[in-house]
């Protein structure tokens, strides 16, 4: 039997890493499949790398987003 | 260490695991009060690693590694510090078009799909897209092919980019 990987999308908006079929901070449903580069912000306040990304919510994120 | 008091630390992980890593070190984070991590960077350039951000020592870190699966170990220089300023690890967060090295005239081989294998000459680059356009160099008719950027290897550049 041939196990397929679950495909993550990304909202190509914000960059988050998606769940469901819409981007649930954008709204938005154009969302990609073909990303890469993996970011996950824990503390947006304190973080110096969500400062230089402008991310202001902790979560998911692709760097880049095709 | 930067203005926040934040280091960046290098946690070597099992290869393909990246981001399994970067999401339990999340996980593992929620759990507890005596680990800080402000953020994880899993770049797609640094396979087999993971880029810890975090104002605690290295001595924690390895603590946070023992919890976490797939997680190997803090890479620690001897003799040196074993963290990093963010200012070296900032270039992975703006990754660079795979289009940015290629020129047109370059000669590159393409190394995916039905014509892997072929050399061809760049005839467009369209870098929005991160696609370039080729000829085949050992066609008898140049019939223009358009592929991904990341299925070709540069082979030669062309003399203007020289």
């Amino acid at each position: 039997m041939v196990v397929r990987k679950k495909q993550v999308h990304v909202c190509r908006e914000c960059h988050r890493v998606v769940d469901g079929e819409a981007c649930v901070i954008c709204g938005t449903s154009n969302l990609s499949e073909d990303w890469a580069g993996y970011l996950v912000i824990i503390d947006p306040e304190r973080s110096e790398i969500a400062r230089k990304m402008n991310i202001t919510m902790a979560g998911r994120y692709a760097l880049k987003v095709r | 260490m930067n203005e926040s008091g934040n280091k960046i630390y290098a946690i070597k992980t099992t290869a393909k695991q990246e981001r399994t890593v970067a999401d339990n070190v999340a996980k593992v984070i929620e759990g507890q009060k005596d680990i800080r991590v402000m953020a994880v960077i899993a770049p797609e350039e640094l396979k087999g690693y993971v880029l810890v951000e975090s104002p605690d020592s290295v001595a924690r870190m390895e603590q946070l590694v023992e919890q976490i699966p797939h997680a190997r170990a803090v890479v620690r220089l001897r003799g040196e510090e074993s963290y990093t300023n963010l200012s070296e690890v900032e270039h992975f967060l703006v990754p660079k078009p795979v289009v940015s090295g290629i020129t047109e005239g370059t000669i590159v081989e393409i190394i995916a799909g039905p014509f892997k294998g072929e050399k061809a000459v760049v005839k467009r680059i369209d870098t929005g897209k991160e696609e370039i356009t080729v000829e085949l160099y050992e066609s008898m008719v140049p019939i223009p092919i358009t592929v991904r950027g990341d299925s070709v290897r540069v082979v030669e550049r062309s003399e203007e980019a020289v």
